[in-house]
């Protein structure tokens, strides 16, 4: 029987309808299936990049070649292994407070590049700042039993975690930072008083040797994040250095973070508003960085005030050759990481527990050539 | 008696966010023996003011429409990198600078899709996308600093039209007046604004008036986009290096700035006048507080209550204002 056109109307208008219901159900499940590819292909890319060594540069510098061929000869002699990495089937875990500072691309650098030169895996957790954080992954990777840990021990509060991780057969040492009483087994890094000392000794000495008075000189020490430990300890060697040489007046100055334009304009700011300031040294890499355009946007002359800081970052190489900036101090963090490796190997294998002082390289305008050499390495 | 009470609280929230700006401007200048006004201080301020002002003048039209946009702390950092990128694999400055507009616009839209396709806040959105491009610039340049100097030509036409100085007065002031006028003009005077007004007051009567208000958040998702990509690029000639810490916390700080300058937390109300007056004021409350000798220690405790005084002020200003 003939249907009647009023009903086939319906019936086209319902198929209609449905065709464009699909069309927009199958937009939305194309569009909700390419969001959760693209999640899901960051997600692989990241893990990828964090579990797996990534392949070592080439370091050009025939210097650091021979240093590379020679080592490798040693090694091969030593394990007796010649053609087996030593350090195959080890598990390496740095857990550090590290996270949002170019620092740490540098440590992790040399991490990995241990990693790939004696054959075994290693991990590096970069908490933040988070303390709390922090102890979660250092349990959880106790938990994981690897050949050795490497902490950043920032806190006394670490005392008994690690003390029950070494109980738990799990050897612990310490990198980057330390703290008295730690039981610990070693510890590789910069004695942050130690460098504030040597900073803090070269700037007062330049400042007295260009005739400024220390009992009316002010100094200034801005520091990114108030209170970490890192600020703290660099502090103390440079107050140690200010009272060999009679300074008396200073201030440590909230730089208000990580964020450049913050710093910048703080640190202008306070250049303006206190023309006593004789003597300036960043307590991290981004105020030190900053410093040399702080004391260009407050009308300073190079050596008009003499500044000096942490870490060899762009700013800062900039003002060592411009001469805002008399010195900076080279953590030679690629250390860090790389010798976390190798002593983590040493003690897995042998037993050795080696302190080693990782910092403390004095880099002026004489000594920038290396620094450039390297840096865009991710070396130095 | 009464009705002047009234009148004088019936005032546009711009108005008192103006007459607290000179106040804390006036007491700026007096407390600081007058280097709040030295040319070094107000160079420096046209040269930094831009970094978050331009921005967030974006992210004011966008509150206006009844959206946020958080994502443009991790935004700026991820198209300097593009843009370093870009130069040191040999590209032109002008090609560049283009791609890296087109990024900022195309993470814009990427917002702007998820927020009103999954019909989620902007706000969750937009958190979401700034911890993705956070993660991605610090996986991708491995949070190493870039010198930019090794890349630029002889004679960089960027860093002349980005960081030079025309009569004394820093290009950057300049960038921001231009975006400022563009913006005021489009809100102000174009059918457009209309649009991101009745957005903003009221989504569902605007969509009955006929306004395609998905198109129109789209736009003021991907200008925010647009204008975070203009400041990366301004950033970074400055700063002559990339960071992987640029824009942290110009999220919050944009934010507040738009508050301070009357725009609604709800949307549909604001301009682009109140914008500048809260960046002004956010941009120069911890340099004023610095020169007049405040212990910098207490810098941050004064500028959170100043926020919170502004914001009550200009909030219940407002809120008098409409009634």
């Amino acid at each position: 029987m003939k249907k009647r056109k009023v009903e086939r109307l319906i019936e086209e208008a319902n198929e209609l309808l449905s065709r464009r219901e699909a069309l927009s159900t199958g937009a939305k499940v194309a569009l909700g299936a390419v969001i959760a590819g693209l999640v899901a292909g960051l997600g692989g890319y990241f893990a990828g990049s964090q579990a797996a060594p990534q392949r070592t540069v080439t370091v050009t510098a025939p210097a650091a070649e021979r240093t590379v061929t020679i080592t490798e000869t040693v090694l091969s002699t030593i394990t007796g292994a010649a053609g087996k990495k030593p350090a195959e089937g080890m598990y390496f875990r740095l857990v550090t407070h590290g996270g949002d500072d170019p620092f740490w691309a540098v440590v992790k650098k040399g991490m990995i590049d241990a990693a790939e030169f004696y054959g075994c895996k290693a991990d590096i957790d970069l908490c933040g700042g988070d303390l709390a954080l922090q102890q979660k992954r250092f349990q959880e990777a106790v938990a994981m039993k690897p050949t050795a840990i490497a902490l950043v021990i920032n806190d006394p509060s670490w005392a008994p975690l690690v003390q029950d991780a070494l109980d738990k057969g799990v050897p612990v040492f310490g990198i980057n930072n330390d703290w008295p009483g730690n039981p610990r087994l070693f510890y590789i890094g910069q004695n942050e008083v130690r460098a504030g000392y040597l900073i803090g000794k070269r700037i007062f000495e330049t400042g007295i040797k260009k005739g400024i008075d220390p009992k009316t000189a002010h100094l200034v020490m801005p520091v990114e994040v108030p209170g970490a430990a890192y600020g703290v300890q660099r502090s103390k060697g440079i107050l140690q250095a200010a009272e060999e040489y009679g300074i008396k007046s200073y201030e440590i100055m909230d730089a208000g973070g990580l964020e450049m334009t913050t710093v910048e304009s703080r640190e202008t700011a306070y250049f303006l508003a206190h023309p006593e300031t004789k003597f300036a040294i960043g307590l991290g890499g981004i105020v030190t960085d900053r410093l040399t355009t702080a004391l260009k946007n407050a009308g300073k002359k190079p050596g008009e005030i003499i500044a000096g800081g942490f870490d060899t970052t762009p700013g800062t190489l900039a003002g060592l050759k411009e001469g805002y900036i008399e010195a900076t101090i080279d953590q030679q963090q690629y250390l860090q990481g790389y010798f976390a490796i190798v002593c983590g190997y040493l003690y897995a294998w042998a037993g050795f527990m080696p302190n080693i002082d990782t910092g403390g390289y004095l880099v002026d305008k004489n000594t920038i050539g290396i620094i450039e050499k390297f840096s865009p390495l991710h070396v130095r | 008696m009464e009705s002047k009470r009234s009148l004088m609280l019936r005032l546009p929230p711009e108005v008192y966010s103006l007459i607290i700006l000179i106040g804390l401007l006036t007491i700026f200048t007096i407390f600081s023996n007058y280097r709040f006004l030295s040319y070094e201080n107000l160079r420096a301020l046209g040269r930094l003011l831009p970094d978050l002002g331009v921005v967030a003048l974006g992210v004011a039209m966008l509150m206006i429409a009844g959206e946020f946009d958080l994502s443009i702390s991790s935004q700026i950092p991820l198209c300097s990198y593009v843009m370093i990128t870009l130069l040191k694999s040999g590209f032109g400055e002008i090609l560049s600078l283009l791609v890296v507009l087109g990024v900022g616009a195309v993470l814009g839209f990427i917002n702007a899709v998820i927020t009103i396709r999954g019909r989620i806040p902007s706000f969750i959105t937009t958190l979401g996308t700034m911890l993705l491009w956070r993660g991605v610039v610090y996986v991708w340049s491995g949070m190493m600093p870039i010198p930019l100097r090794p890349y630029l030509p002889e004679t960089s036409i960027l860093a002349l039209v980005f960081v030079s100085e025309v009569f004394g007065v820093p290009v950057q002031i300049i960038w921001f007046a231009a975006v400022a006028i563009v913006l005021g003009l489009i809100l102000h005077r174009h059918r457009f604004g209309n649009w991101v007004y009745a957005t903003g007051d009221n989504e569902l009567a605007a969509k009955e008036m006929g306004i395609n208000t998905a198109l129109t958040k789209t736009i003021c998702f991907m200008t925010v986009g647009i204008l975070a990509a203009l400041v990366s690029v301004l950033q970074l000639y400055r700063i002559e290096s990339f960071a992987a810490t640029q824009g942290i916390g110009f999220e919050f700080r944009a934010i507040a700035a738009c508050v301070i300058g009357g725009i609604s937390l709800r949307g549909g109300s604001g301009s682009v006048i109140g914008a500048i007056l809260g960046i002004i004021a956010m941009q120069t409350i911890d340099t004023g507080l610095i020169l007049m000798g405040v212990p910098v220690f207490g810098v941050s405790a004064f500028i959170g209550i100043v926020i919170v005084v502004f914001g009550l002020l200009v909030t219940r200003a407002g809120r008098k204002f409409v009634s």
